[in-house]
């Protein structure tokens, strides 16, 4: 209101030079002083003050009307109370439209304008506080999600360094293990080469050939009997056939029972040469299956394979996370890491037949209500404009198109309090446009953008 | 907007992407050749020199309008009726039909704007050879010769033309089936006539060619139940080596011989990626040849609408220039001649002769016959802005905002098929679209108009109000079957209205009510395409010749299709206004008549060099037969043109009938503004000076409508003794008085423009520099150049305010060119009229003639019984070529006596009167002292 009384009484003060000369702002009037004469802005040409705006052209410059359509290259002062202030082309004056909205421009013509700065001034500022808001809203939102984003960095950077402690973790273990799979190996084959000495004439060890007697000995009185014989040892040429008592009296030195020791010296022997006799198979252990070293030693090799590979598996899975990490750590999220909080998130849009989703820094996908997914492009880069890198994001190589090329997506960031996609568009085939809001797009340059009334 | 398959279903968008990804034009294989239309082989075949047909002299009647006389087929003993008719101004029209048709034979309707009035016959001298019959008042007379049967016109000793003076006449008479020989009694009548020779004459007759009875082309099968019915005439031209017309090719202006190659085909097809410079059909037809030389321009318009092949020769053709001098040294050579074959599948022969002698004469001859340009409203000369597709309400809105954010003038924005509710015309998409009367009305508070498309091919969905009501009024098109005949288009399964029925055009008339066609107001104009008719999966992407139009095939409607939907359509826009508004109807088919309904452009191009190029000549081949307001896709429909292409195009569609640009939904965008602001300000400037050249436009468009004279002209039109200008196709004429050279080849450096007539003078119209007349001038280009002059001697207003749109200049004031000619005078005219409403045939306008002579630039009325008042006034004057005068007085209606101010510049001679302001409709006179 106050501005208004100023305007007002500048107005009153200044009305013999600012009646004749319209379309002009208060930094030209001093050009348009009434004398004699006027000289074109440019100085190219002197002519009668007369012949300011009597809507005919004399300035190459235009300046000699600047309240009349004359000039091709004019420009007419809309002052616009109430509202802001701007230039309009000289064509659109008294051309029917009305485009200042204090109706200045239409002041010959058919055209009823109404005054509708006053409105459009309260509109103006309404929406202008209505983004101020935003704008501190967004402001003071995107400060916490920079601080998140901070602490979402510090924490990526930790999770990193995690992963990769643990990568090295699994890697000492790895060779622990490896080792340790190493040894059970050897010690595996050594029981094995040690047990084919054995069956080469080598004293097998006593264990062995205990086991042997207790496999024998069945009913475990220390001593094999002719029974016990016939029950477990057959031909080697003729499983089938049960041992005759003579036969097992053969094997049993003649006598009907055989103690350890004897054992060791005479049935052993035969048994481990199989050349006439074994044990029945089915029997449980041969000489050399039978024999619990080895069952450990094979045991323990298993064991220490089976602990590698999950070791293994678990280092390149903690691997694979931290080239992934790393893969998304290298993306530029912002000079304060503030875009951070976008990763891993998608947004999505309906419009009109289609269904839109963007996931920053991964893709873009339109999936339509028939039911068909295509790729609008995959994470490219930042596109924006030098001085606002981060305004504009582009997605590349998404689905091929049939006149050759593949669809892209470019998408705006506007300041809002929340973050959301608000509009998909397909302007030209198979290059989509989007406007996706967010509080980290907001600048504080915008709030000294404002109302501006002319003095 | 849109051909064939590219907007097919996915299978065949494979197919194609197969084929594209091989060379990108036309596929040839999908249109026919001469040897494979049967019956276009079959006449091709004939021989000179050998014609059966004998006039019979003793039948010759003659009354007060015509003269009939029966030929004889000697070899088959069959008649036919000759009419002859002496049409006022200077035009003698042959009719040939059989004398007794099996059934009748289609002769072409709604196409002359009325039965043209004849002038009386008399016969000079008759005997058992010929008969001499004069030709009216002119020292013409037709010579009829008896055996073979043949034509002459003279004037004087000079034969102007002769028909069937190779014997190449051929009539194919409907005739009985033999494999059925359901009725021979037709031959047998035939047969009484004569004994012997009829024997052997049926021998002949009999030889069934193949093709005579069915036809097929690729999958195709034409039943042709009526048999063979072709017709065929050749003329003769002696004296001259110039052809031109025929359109629709996408060939140079100068029609080339056809001997080595098939003849031009006129037959409307839907043709997908057209290549230039060849005699294949395109989208549109119109059967009238011009012929000119030194000393006349002649015209020949064939009225047939059935598929017909035109084959030139020429005795000079093959010969070089040092040939034909060779031959004129030595005295020995034979008198250049052309000769002209037209071969029609079905009708009759009705030809009219038109006789010039001036090409303005055939201008006038011809618009007495078919009509004139209808008169547009003065928005649709202004620029249009096209796209396959403008996505949505919001997305107009945009663009129409940057218009104004880039300043550059509009008046027209388009809609393709895409802003329909699934292809369903006269709707609109409920989501894109939802309400179009709020995007109307924004458009119309910029005084700015709209384009929707409407094609012909009509859904087949019996929840569609159209298709229903069509289909219970009976008015598709039937097949051969009797069914309602189906075709795939656009929507999928469509139906296409039987246009041939008045009643089906009023019907469709109507349906442009705005309570019908809902969403719609004043400010929505239309734009139908596949109007060939295009069938998608018909044969050569168009209907079954066999499908039937009430009692006649589509074979002796097919050309005239499109010219009906375009009437029909037209028709509606008036009726809707009560009979007040003009309408804009753009096509993409044409016949012969076309010009009465609207604007026509060249179809699916493409953004490429020769495109542009060929623009030209497509352009000036239109008007020569009566289609002025040309146009044709600013920029390229396929593919994406280069920013000097685009830049180039549109400095050169500035200057042609009508501006618009266009692409396909596949290129990317291409509004004026997005290619840098180098570009931009190039293009603002090319679509500012065509606004500054409204006021000139509007006048050749009155005076189009009134005399039927081209407003793109060829030069030679203008200068018709200088064979310089006979083949000019690079440049061309707007009205008499500017001379347009544009910039079509890619990174010039310079033209050379032919600038033509001895004495003139043509002024550069940047830099008032005046060049010399009968002269080819070598013009240095940068980006900006766009080479146009205006001649000396004459007087163009311009409106030098451009503004947003064309409406928005209404009441603005004239700039007047006057630029002097040798002899220090000049002339022009000035039209004015409210610009949209038919209130100028209710003589609401104001006609002024302005001249300049002897140092006094006056305006009179040529109109004094018109009545209108404008608020526009003059503003300036600019005298090129003048010298400096001592004081200018301006005098006004009322006697008042004023002085004018004035600026001289003695560099390029130029004089700036200030201010004179007074009323453009009034009488006053401007005196240099």
């Amino acid at each position: 209101m106050h501005l208004l009384l100023i305007v007002a009484a500048f107005l009153c003060s200044g009305t013999v030079e600012a009646r004749k000369v319209r379309g002009i702002s208060s930094s030209y009037k001093r050009f348009y002083r009434e004398r004699k004469s006027f000289l074109c802005i440019d100085g190219s040409k002197m002519i009668p003050f007369e012949q300011v705006n009597d809507d005919y052209c004399d300035c190459a410059d235009g300046s000699d009307e600047p309240g009349t359509s004359a000039c091709p290259r004019g420009r007419f002062y809309c002052t616009n109370l109430g509202f802001r202030p701007h230039y309009i082309p000289s064509s659109r004056v008294n051309d029917g439209v009305c485009d200042c909205c204090d109706a200045s421009d239409e002041y010959n013509s058919h055209t009823r304008c109404q005054n509708t700065c006053w409105n459009l001034g309260q509109k103006e500022r309404a929406y202008v506080e209505g983004q101020m808001r935003t704008l501190d809203e967004g402001l003071r939102l995107k400060q916490r999600l920079i601080e998140e984003g901070v602490l979402l960095w510090r924490e990526k950077q930790a999770q990193l360094r995690e992963l990769q402690q643990a990568a090295e973790d699994l890697q000492v273990k790895l060779e622990e293990h490896r080792r340790r799979k190493h040894e059970a190996d050897q010690l595996k084959e050594q029981t094995i080469k040690s047990l084919e000495v054995g069956k080469d004439g080598f004293r097998p060890q006593n264990t062995s050939v205990t086991s042997l007697f207790q496999l024998l000995d069945n009913n475990k009185d220390g001593s094999i009997s002719v029974d016990e014989v016939k029950a477990k040892v057959v031909l080697v040429h003729d499983e089938k056939r049960v041992l005759s008592e003579d036969e097992a009296l053969v094997l049993l030195g003649g006598g009907r029972e055989m103690d350890l020791t004897k054992f060791r010296h005479t049935l052993w022997d035969i048994l481990t040469r199989g050349d006439n006799v074994k044990i029945k198979d089915g029997a449980p252990g041969g000489p050399a299956n039978e024999d619990p070293h080895l069952k450990e030693a094979d045991r323990a090799a298993e064991w220490e394979a089976t602990s590698l590979r999950k070791v293994e598996e678990a280092y390149e899975t903690v691997n694979m996370e931290i080239s992934d990490l790393q893969k998304k750590l290298d993306i530029d999220y912002g000079t304060d890491w503030e875009f951070l909080f976008l990763s891993g998130q998608c947004y999505k849009l309906q419009v009109y037949e289609y269904n839109y989703t963007l996931c920053p820094f991964n893709q873009v996908t339109q999936k339509s209500t028939t039911g068909t997914e295509v790729s609008l492009g995959m994470w490219g880069m930042w596109a924006g404009p030098p001085k606002n890198h981060y305004s504009q994001m582009v997605y590349e190589n998404g689905e091929p198109c049939w006149q050759g090329g593949s669809r892209t997506t470019t998408v705006t960031l506007t300041c809002g309090t929340e973050t959301g996609l608000r509009s998909a568009k397909e302007p030209s085939k198979c290059q989509y446009i989007m406007d996706f809001q967010t509080p980290v797009a907001c600048q504080p340059v915008l709030k000294q953008r404002g109302v501006h009334s002319e003095l | 907007m849109a051909t064939f398959t590219e907007r097919m279903a996915p299978v065949l968008v494979l197919w194609l992407a197969v084929c594209l990804s091989g060379t990108w034009a036309v596929d040839r294989g999908n249109f026919k050749t001469c040897d494979q239309s049967s019956f276009c082989k079959r006449q091709r075949a004939l021989k000179p020199g050998e014609s059966p047909y004998r006039a019979l002299l003793e039948t010759m009647e003659l009354t007060n309008t015509r003269l009939t006389l029966q030929l004889i087929n000697d070899n088959n003993k069959v008649r036919l009726l000759l009419e002859l008719y002496r049409l006022q101004g200077n035009i003698t029209r042959v009719k040939i039909n059989e004398l007794k048709p099996l059934k009748p034979r289609y002769e072409v309707p709604d196409v002359l704007v009325r039965e043209p009035p004849t002038e009386p016959l008399s016969v000079l001298s008759q005997d058992e050879n010929g008969v001499v019959l004069s030709l009216g008042a002119e020292s013409q007379r037709v010579i009829v010769s008896a055996r073979p049967f043949r034509l002459d016109i003279m004037e004087g000793h000079d034969v102007l033309m002769s028909l069937n003076s190779r014997g190449l006449l051929a009539f194919e008479h409907l005739r009985m089936r033999k494999d059925t020989q359901a009725e021979p009694e037709a031959e047998n009548k035939e047969e009484a006539d004569s004994a012997n020779q009829a024997e052997t004459a049926k021998e002949e007759e009999e030889k069934v060619e193949e093709g005579m009875w069915e036809e097929t082309f690729k999958s195709h099968s034409d039943s042709k139940p009526n048999g063979p019915s072709a017709v065929s005439l050749d003329f003769s031209l002696p004296g001259v080596e110039h052809v031109y017309g025929i359109p629709e090719h996408a060939d140079t202006l100068r029609l080339k011989t056809t001997d080595n190659g098939d003849p031009y085909r006129l037959y409307n097809l839907d043709v997908f990626q057209y290549e230039l410079y060849n005699p294949m059909a395109l989208y549109g037809a119109v059967p009238v040849m011009l012929a000119h030389n030194t000393k006349r321009t002649t015209g020949i318009f064939w009225l047939n609408a059935a598929e017909t092949w035109v084959d030139i020769s020429s005795n000079t053709a093959g010969k070089t220039v040092f040939g034909k001098m060779l031959d004129y040294v030595q005295g020995s050579s034979e008198t250049p001649q052309t000769d002209v074959r037209w071969i029609s599948e079905s009708g009759i022969i009705d030809v009219f002769l038109m006789l010039g002698p001036t090409p303005k004469d055939v201008f006038s001859q011809y618009a007495s016959l078919t009509g004139t340009q209808s008169f547009p409203p003065l928005s649709s000369l202004g620029y249009h802005q096209c796209r396959w597709n403008y996505n949505d309400q919001e997305d107009v809105r945009s663009v129409d905002a940057g218009f104004d954010e880039h300043d550059i003038p509009y008046d027209f924005i388009w809609l393709d098929i895409e802003h329909t509710d699934g292809k369903r015309y006269f709707t609109w998409d409920p989501h894109k679209f939802a309400t179009p009367k709020e995007m109307l009305q924004g458009l119309l508070e910029k005084k700015r108009k709209m384009v929707a498309i409407v094609d012909p091919h009509i859904k087949v969905d019996s929840n569609y109000k159209i298709h229903n009501e069509i289909r219970s009024r009976g008015f598709y098109v039937k097949n051969k079957d009797g069914g309602d005949y189906e075709g795939w288009c656009w929507p999928g399964s469509a139906g296409y209205p039987d246009f041939t029925r008045a009643d089906m055009r009023a019907w469709w008339a109507s349906m442009f009510a705005y309570d019908q066609y809902e969403g719609t107001m004043e400010n929505l104009y239309t734009w139908n395409d596949m109007n060939e008719p295009s069938v998608f999966n018909g044969p050569e992407v168009t209907m079954h010749k066999d499908a039937m139009h009430g009692s006649w095939e589509h074979r002796e409607v097919h050309n005239l299709y499109g010219l009906y939907v375009h009437r029909a359509t037209a028709e509606g826009l008036i009726q809707r206004s009560g009979g007040v508004e003009r309408p804009f109807v753009l096509t993409r088919a044409f016949f012969a008549g076309s010009q009465r309904y609207g604007a026509v452009w060249t179809g699916d191009n493409a953004a490429e060099w020769d495109h542009l190029k060929i623009s030209i000549p497509m352009c000036l081949s239109l008007g020569l037969v009566g289609i002025s307001f040309c146009g044709a896709d600013v920029g390229g429909f396929f593919k994406s043109p280069s920013s000097e292409l685009l830049v180039r195009w549109y400095q050169t569609g500035a200057y042609q009938p009508f501006f618009r640009a266009h692409a396909h939904l596949d290129t990317p965008r291409r509004e004026p503004w997005l290619f840098g602001p180098e570009n931009t300000a190039l293009i603002r400037e090319a679509v500012r000076q065509r606004y500054t050249f409204l006021p000139y436009w509007y006048q050749l468009f009155y005076q189009a409508y009134r005399t039927g004279e081209p407003v793109m002209r060829p030069l030679w039109v203008e200068y018709p003794q200088d064979p310089a200008t006979f083949a000019v196709d690079d440049e061309f004429l707007i009205g008499r008085d500017l001379l347009a050279h544009p910039v079509t080849e890619e990174g010039s450096r310079g033209v050379t423009a032919y600038l033509p007539g001895k004495d003139e003078f043509w002024f550069d119209i940047h830099t008032f520099q005046k060049h010399n007349g009968a002269q080819n001038l070598y013009i240095p280009v940068t980006m900006s150049s766009i080479p146009v002059f205006q001649r000396g001697g004459s007087i163009i207003p311009r409106k030098l305010r451009v503004r947003r749109s064309s409406t928005c200049m209404e009441n603005d004031p004239y700039t007047l060119f006057v630029a002097l000619n040798t002899r220090r005078s000049a002339e022009g005219e000035l039209y004015i009229d409210d610009g949209h409403t038919f209130n100028y045939e209710k003589k609401e306008f104001i006609h002024r003639k302005l001249s300049f002579a002897n140092n006094v630039l006056s305006s009179v009325n040529l109109a004094p019984d018109a009545q209108f008042t404008t608020k526009s006034w003059v503003e300036r004057v600019v005298i090129l070529g003048a010298s400096k005068p001592g004081k200018i007085t301006l005098k006004t209606a009322d006697g008042e006596e004023s002085q004018l101010d004035f600026e001289f510049d003695a560099s390029m001679s130029v004089l700036t009167i200030r201010k004179p302001g007074m009323n453009a409709g009034e009488d006053w006179k401007i005196t240099l002292k």
